[in-house]
């Protein structure tokens, strides 16, 4: 969190590790692709060869029965018939079922395939991740967010509390508890050496948006004033994550870039 | 009814037949309900879109973490990358510049580097193939005695896609008390 002190302003803060991001999005993208076009290699191939073809024949198994082969229906009554179809229902009948059953499974992974592969595409990172995608909610997210930021780091050396009252309801969290502590550190300084502050966010990326968080860079203009001095501004780059409660965007960390 | 047994061995494969029908149908059926939900899944706009923008990210913190990277030993392959990650102006820019610029770090002998610490897309034309970027950076700059100086920068890159692969064709840093905008 970057506050302007009372005697310096706004030195670079060291921060912590990069993340990233964008790359693992990348990648996290690219993989449902490849996945998606495995069900076909992952055809079951438990049948014997040429389930295919014989898949093709079994596919109307009660047309092949009526019908009953080549062989001319004999005219000595049903007591034959039946017979005959009952000897002969031996020999090609479980080639037949295996291979409804094998067309049947393959169906069923195939589908199984299907399903997975888009499961795996809607839950992807970068799909999840509705920043620009969602203009409305990107653009929403963003105003609010460089307007708590200006709200929160702006102050007048008489109006601290307005700054103050603004972080009780803009921030929470981690975001909130450092603010607290800053303040009560610099709180009689500011007053007895008259400073201004003004905060103004310059240009605001979304990073992520993923419906109730979000992730933002933010760069900030820092224009600050002791007593009647000259203003120095100075440049400051944040990312912001913050957390859609009741309807509102509150910011619960803040990390100086 | 002495018939009954014989006339039940003669439709006994039916309901099986049947069974297996109905099963068929619905594994056709399910298969057909998935694949075209993977289909819309697939080519859902959205979802591209989601693609472009994490690749122009990707391609945008590379870019502008290559154009502030240069080793003086090795100034060549620093200023092909350069290049190559560059299009349009930018591109002639550094094209036209290059044998000055080469001159100015050999004979100032410093190795700079560049670290993104983070970025964001604020716009994305994925017909056009325009994107826009911010990069917050740290460059860190070794001069020939040692001493290293670091600087963090804020970068406002332009992408263009060509080929299918985003290059900038713009970057500048984003100005400090200068007029705001978007």
């Amino acid at each position: 969190m970057r506050l302007t002190r009372p005697r310096r302003v706004s030195a670079p803060a060291p921060t912590g590790p990069v993340t990233a991001d964008s790359t693992d999005d990348e990648a996290a993208f690219d993989t449902p692709a490849t996945e998606a076009a495995r069900p076909e290699p992952g055809i079951p191939g438990g049948e014997p060869a040429g389930s295919g073809t014989t898949g093709a024949r079994a596919g109307s198994p009660a047309e092949a029965e009526t019908r009953s082969g080549p062989e001319p229906a004999t005219p000595l009554g049903e007591e034959a018939e039946a017979g005959g179809r009952v000897s002969r229902r031996s020999p090609g009948g479980r080639p037949r079922r295996v291979a409804a059953a094998g067309i049947v499974a393959v169906l069923l992974a195939g589908g199984c395939g299907f399903s997975y592969g888009a499961h795996r595409l809607r839950s992807a990172e970068a799909t999840r991740n509705r920043a620009l995608t969602d203009t409305e909610a990107t653009a929403r997210v963003a105003g609010e967010i460089d307007n708590a930021l200006a709200r929160v780091f702006s102050y007048t050396p008489d109006g601290t509390t307005t700054a103050e009252r603004s972080a009780r309801t803009l921030l929470d969290g981690r975001a909130a508890r450092q603010y607290r502590e800053l303040f009560a550190r610099i709180h009689d300084d500011l007053a007895g050496q008259r400073i201004t502050l003004s905060t103004k966010a310059v240009r605001t990326g979304v990073i992520e948006l993923d419906g109730d968080r979000a992730r933002l860079l933010v760069f900030l203009d820092q224009t600050s004033r002791r007593g009647d001095g000259k203003a120095t501004t100075a440049a400051a780059q944040l990312t912001v994550t913050a957390r859609l409660v009741n309807d509102r965007w509150r910011i619960v960390d803040i990390k100086a870039r | 009814m002495p018939r009954a047994p014989r006339v039940l061995a003669g439709k006994r494969p039916r309901p099986l037949t049947a069974l297996s029908l109905t099963l068929a149908l619905v594994a056709a059926g399910f298969a057909a309900w998935a694949g075209e939900d993977w289909y819309a899944a697939a080519h859902d706009d959205r979802a591209a879109y989601a693609a472009q923008r994490d690749e122009a990210l990707a391609a945008g913190e590379q870019a502008v973490q290559n154009l502030n990277t240069l080793d003086h030993r090795d100034l060549d392959r620093g200023l092909d990358l350069w290049e190559s990650s560059t299009t349009g102006e930018l591109r002639e820019q550094l094209a036209s510049g290059r044998e000055r610029f080469a001159e100015q770090v050999k004979a100032a002998k410093t190795v700079t580097t560049a670290r993104v610490l983070s970025g964001a897309v604020t716009e994305l034309d994925d017909r056009a193939g325009r994107a826009r970027v911010l990069v917050a950076l740290r460059v860190t700059v070794k001069a020939p005695d040692g001493a290293k100086t670091e600087k963090d920068s804020r970068m406002l890159g332009e992408l263009t896609r060509s080929k299918s692969r985003w290059r900038l064709s713009a970057l500048g840093q984003a100005p400090v008390g200068g007029a705001s905008a978007g």
